[in-house]
């Protein structure tokens, strides 16, 4: 199964496509970092792969 | 070499405890099971760690832990969120691990020996993974490895009938970057996880051989009150206790002791030990503290006998009474009903909690 991150730009924390999806627009869950992070971050086809199998990241 | 940490999971088995924060955070001799974890990766070399997070103590977590700047190591954290097992985690962390190996340690684990000689044994080989057993009298009820004569894994059955050894998968790991490849090709199982055995499998179907290292002293996975208390024990009978605080005359103190320096063991106090006393807590007269208790911070313990214990901290103990073999939360108070009409317990008891009365 492919696993799929994002890096925040601005304090490196790494979070997963799941966690990105579910909440589309987030503040960068990193302690006192700012960012905002979203979605759309991550690339074209890297979202095309995680909603296309968006059932398998659920639990 | 870098670490993972994972240190997800909801802790169900220890509510009410993790009702309030994760279960990598509750103290085992008055520290953070988390930090044994780090201790451990530290002492065989590992100074770059990303950890895991998952849904619940996210900001309880990086708050204890910063930039790991206080441990000496440099900590990366990574959210996986949705609790989608093991091999996901590892998968989650592709990017920090990059082509080093890695050791994948379970945050709510105690190893009396750490994983320096997990590691040295991975390291002198040319290995796919390498992973921790140990000898158990009950292999049925374990995820079994099957190892030749020199040690490389032959095989992994989960839970085997007539298990071909009693070596039991410990749930600390070593890989290679290969692991990766593997875990692209995984398919959740019954249970929706993407299970890091099958990951193991996988290398071991792709003809890298699998490094077996025999843990021969404790470990502990923390996840029930009981084995907070039975971890608690371990620590304690093996861990150097300073007494640094104020035991006053008249108190009487038998065995080992740890006493922070701005703790003080009263006048007609009795403490046996191993215990540990934390910061700012006070045991008053008319207390005894008996052997395997660790008694948290900002604590006044007054009249009360207790051991085999954990009191995690921030308590007022003032009952008249024996507590033995428990677990009590943060703020949690134990008063006296004497004087109380009508006679009879009084209790404010969470969702989740165990009493014997």
């Amino acid at each position: 199964m492919r696993i799929i991150t994002h890096t925040c730009p601005a304090c490196g924390t790494i979070v997963a496509a799941n966690e990105l999806e579910d909440n589309r627009v987030m503040k960068c869950p990193g302690l006192d970092c700012q960012e905002v992070l979203h979605f759309e971050d991550l690339p074209e086809n890297a979202r095309e792969h995680f909603l296309e199998n968006r059932d398998r990241y659920q639990i | 070499m870098k670490g993972v940490l994972l240190s997800g999971g909801t802790g169900s088995r220890l509510r009410p405890i993790t009702h309030t924060g994760p279960k990598q955070l509750v103290p085992v001799a008055n520290k953070p099971v988390l930090e044994y974890a780090i201790e451990d990766l530290k002492e065989a070399g590992i100074t770059e760690i990303g950890v895991i997070l998952g849904n619940k103590g996210r900001e309880e977590i990086q708050e204890l832990l910063g930039d790991g700047s206080k441990y000496e190591v440099d900590i990366t954290y990574i959210v996986q969120g949705n609790p989608l097992g093991l091999a996901h985690a590892a998968g989650c962390a592709q990017d920090f691990v990059g082509d080093d190996d890695f050791v994948m340690y379970l945050g709510d684990n105690i190893l009396k020996s750490g994983v320096t000689e997990l590691v040295e044994s991975f390291e002198a080989g040319d290995y796919g993974a390498g992973i921790a057993l140990q000898e158990v009298e009950n292999p049925q009820a374990f995820g079994i490895a099957d190892v030749d004569d020199q040690g490389n894994v032959t095989e992994l059955i989960e839970k085997p009938d007539e298990p071909p050894t009693n070596l039991a998968l410990i749930g600390m790991y070593v890989f290679s970057p290969a692991v990766f490849d593997a875990i692209d090709d995984l398919e959740p199982s019954w249970r929706g996880e993407l299970e890091i055995t099958d990951a193991i499998q996988a290398l071991l179907e792709d003809d890298y051989e699998i490094d077996s290292h025999v843990v021969t002293g404790w470990w502990k996975d923390t996840g029930k009150p009981e084995d907070i208390l039975e971890a608690n024990r371990l620590v304690l009978e093996d861990t150097e206790l300073n007494t640094a605080g104020v035991v006053e005359d008249g108190a009487e103190t038998n065995g080992r002791i740890g006493l922070a320096d701005s703790a003080v063991i009263k006048d007609g106090a009795v403490v046996r030990g191993p215990v540990s006393i934390a910061e700012n807590t006070t045991v008053k007269s008319g207390t005894y503290i008996g052997p395997y208790t660790s008694i948290g911070a900002n604590s006044t313990l007054e009249g009360i006998h207790i051991e085999n214990s954990v009191v995690i901290g921030d308590s007022e103990i003032t009952a008249n009474g024996r507590i033995v073999d428990s677990l009590l939360g943060r703020k949690a108070n134990v008063e006296s009903a004497e004087n109380h009409l009508p006679e009879g317990r009084r209790l404010v008891v969470g969702e989740n909690s165990q009493l014997k009365l």
